[in-house]
């Protein structure tokens, strides 16, 4: 039973960073019908800052600030850096190609995706970039319940993920910020008419997810301990299926879909074999678009014709 | 009159200027059988030797020791030859696509007669059939599956020994020395891991060990949910990886659940500053090379260059050495190297001492002869400490 609740923790751990970067590729489907697939290089540029922060800081062995404040301004320059990237990527790359076809932003995407690959790949190199968080936050840290542990890094991820979950639907719901999002998502034209500021609204919204996925990509190097240019692609991987698992342009879809797919990976690692994650994960996803196209939590669309 | 004349001095004059270049030092032909030269001796003795490797990449820091002893060594070698030798650097990343673009770039140049690398077997697999094609002889300094040498890649040679005296020597160790009941042998879904895999799960299954096989995409940096299957009776876990990080990772999550595991790892864990647990085994085909009393001049010069190292340098010195000397022996002989010359001295190549510690002569496919793997502890303080085999 031990094992069970192991890898449970285990898997929640990993789904809450993979909700994380599902909640931006949601929300900005939710207000602009785009996948934007530069989402999980937003996740790499995130943990790039993480490194070079703590770097900045005297290194992991020789930090010269307290380890919370370390960790605060990792998340807050992530948060505030990658949300200014999804911003201006928003702002130059997708909103001249607002009414453009829909291909025409969904290459773009792609497109951002490899620039920004390419780009971290020249400025930071292609080495392995370690934030040796054991140097600066112990690995004896944490709580032991039996045989099941849970470590100060993972208790974090755990706490922050869901008080920023908690937070974005309490500002989506309950905030005016959230009403126009929600109005601009539901039908952009007719928000505009009605006086709201699609162009701030959905500036909000691409800030936002961005920033989500700039802090989750923190939590990644603190929990994983490796930087490279290539780890978005998995990220992002993973984000979107949890995404569509949940039902896309769904805030709490975003977040079970992750869930999902994090717990889901760590069961069939430690019950069958880490050898059919992949295979089983993703042919689950196959099953649950087949039995609801629409995702766990999402809703049907209604076509006017 | 006068024209005829004019005609005949000029053709006499062409005649003269065809006469002296056709004396004059040879040019770096590149294909094709070489044209011998009467005053061709080793002083000019020019070539360029290709090397291939992950200078870039999830394990950089072997691909730039390897690279740095290519330097040493041509340079060493150009120096005690009279040669010009010059080495051409191509980035692999250790990724089949990058070696195959690296490839035909070298391939397309017909300065280079001779290529050092690729790191990484699956990079062999990719390059074997443009290099033969080309008649290119291309020598390893730490491809070690077993596959690349059965014939298909007739140019194909290694300085190092392969996966089927590794795999065995390395499990039969753990048996006898690690006494595991259970143990977990993860590879990462590259031909290097898996051949390593195949060639030792069979020792240990005859051994009565329980063995748990998993895989897991060198792309992967979570661990936590492998880790957590690892068992109180599970006391060795095996990673023959290629990437150093990961298996410190790995390493950590051990820690981090309270697991008592022993890692053991093969040749691409052999980086002292990125692969420190303490108490795991790492298998290696170089030697410390900072312990042969023969080679003090070498480490000497490389720790001064360029710092620590650790096992992947020497294998690539002297596969460096075999091709700069195979260069050497055609210039000579009196003839203009190509690709085709430098090969066949490749392959005639007996050296009775080497960095490496042993001869180097090759088999019909390329192994070297007698080729033999050594293994390291790493201690407390993260220090690499040779086993000295019984």
């Amino acid at each position: 039973m031990s094992f069970f609740f192991q890898e449970l923790v285990n898997g929640i751990t990993t789904g809450a960073l993979y909700s994380l970067v599902a909640l931006g590729f949601s929300m900005v489907y939710g207000v602009l019908k785009l996948l934007n697939f530069a989402h999980g290089d937003l996740y790499m540029v995130g943990a790039y800052i993480g490194f070079f922060v703590i770097q900045w800081f005297g290194g992991a062995a020789h930090i010269t600030i307290p380890v919370p404040l370390l960790l605060l301004i990792m998340f807050v320059l992530a948060a505030g850096l990658v949300g200014g990237l999804g911003v201006a990527m928003e702002r130059f790359a997708y909103r001249p190609l607002r009414d453009a076809p829909r291909i025409a932003p969904l290459i773009t995407a792609i497109g951002i995706s490899f620039f920004l690959e390419s780009s971290a790949l020249l400025l930071f190199g292609a080495q392995y970039r370690v934030y040796n968080t054991a140097e600066f936050i112990s690995l004896s840290s944490g709580i032991q319940i039996g045989s099941v542990t849970i470590d100060s890094v993972q208790i974090m991820v755990l706490v922050l993920g869901l008080i920023l979950m908690t937070g974005l639907q309490m500002l989506v719901n309950r905030t005016r910020l959230g009403r126009r999002m929600r109005a601009v998502a539901a039908d952009r034209e007719a928000a505009e008419m009605l006086g709201i500021n699609v162009n701030r609204v959905i500036a909000s919204t691409f800030f936002l997810g961005s920033a989500l996925a700039g802090i989750a990509g923190v939590m990644g190097g603190l929990l994983f301990n490796q930087v490279t240019a290539t780890i978005g692609f998995i990220a992002g991987l993973k984000a979107f299926t949890a995404a569509v698992v949940g039902g896309i342009g769904s805030i709490p879809g975003a977040m079970l879909g992750g869930l999902l797919i994090g717990v889901a990976e760590s069961m069939v690692t430690g019950y069958i074999s880490s050898t059919y994650t992949n295979l089983i994960v993703f042919g689950l996803l196959i099953v649950v678009m087949l039995i609801r196209p629409s995702g766990l939590l999402g809703q049907a669309q209604l076509q006017k014709v | 009159m006068k024209g005829r004349l004019v005609i005949a001095a000029a053709a006499v004059g062409s005649l003269a200027v065809a006469g002296c270049s056709s004396s004059s030092s040879s040019t770096p032909a590149a294909s094709g059988g070489g044209s011998s030269s009467a005053a061709a001796s080793t002083k000019s003795c020019v070539a360029s030797v290709g090397f291939e490797g992950p200078i870039t990449g999830p394990v950089a820091p072997l691909g730039t020791e390897q690279l740095h002893f290519a330097q040493l060594a041509v340079a060493t070698d150009n120096l005690a030859n009279k040669t010009k030798i010059t080495l051409v650097q191509g980035d692999t990343q250790l990724q089949p696509a990058q070696a195959t673009t690296v490839t035909q770039q070298f391939v397309s140049n017909p300065a280079i007669l001779a290529v050092v690398g690729p790191a990484g077997s699956q990079e062999v697999e990719a390059v074997g059939g443009p290099m033969a094609r080309a008649g290119m002889a291309f020598i390893s300094g730490s491809a070690t599956a077993v596959a690349l040498t059965t014939g298909k890649y007739p140019t194909f040679f290694r300085v190092v020994s392969k996966d089927s005296v590794q795999g065995p020597q390395d499990a039969n160790y753990i048996v006898k020395n690690l006494h595991p009941k259970a143990l977990m042998i993860v590879d990462d879904q590259e031909a290097y891991s898996t051949g390593l895999v195949s060639a030792m799960v069979p020792v240990f299954q005859a051994a009565g060990i329980k063995v748990d096989h998993e895989s897991v995409s060198q792309k992967v940096t979570d661990f936590s949910s492998l880790v957590a299957k690892v068992t109180p009776a599970t006391t060795v876990v095996v990673l023959p990886w290629q990437v150093a990080a990961n298996a410190q990772q790995f390493g950590r999550d051990l820690a981090q659940q309270h697991k008592n595991a022993v890692i053991f790892g093969t040749d691409g864990l052999f980086s002292p500053g990125t692969f420190t647990i303490n108490g795991s085994y790492v298998s290696s085909f170089g030697p410390d090379i900072t312990a042969m009393p023969a080679d003090a001049a070498i480490a000497r010069a490389a720790l001064q260059k360029f710092g620590s190292f650790g096992t992947f340098g020497p294998p690539v010195y002297a596969a460096t050495h075999v091709v700069d000397e195979a260069i050497a022996s055609v210039c000579k002989s009196g003839q203009t190297p190509s690709r085709s010359n430098v090969l066949a001295a490749i392959k005639a190549t007996n050296e009775p001492a080497s960095i490496l510690g042993q001869p180097i002569s090759f088999d019909s496919h390329g192994d070297l002869n007698g080729g033999k793997f050594f293994l390291f502890k790493i201690n407390s303080s993260g220090k690499y400490q040779l086993i000295p085999s019984s």
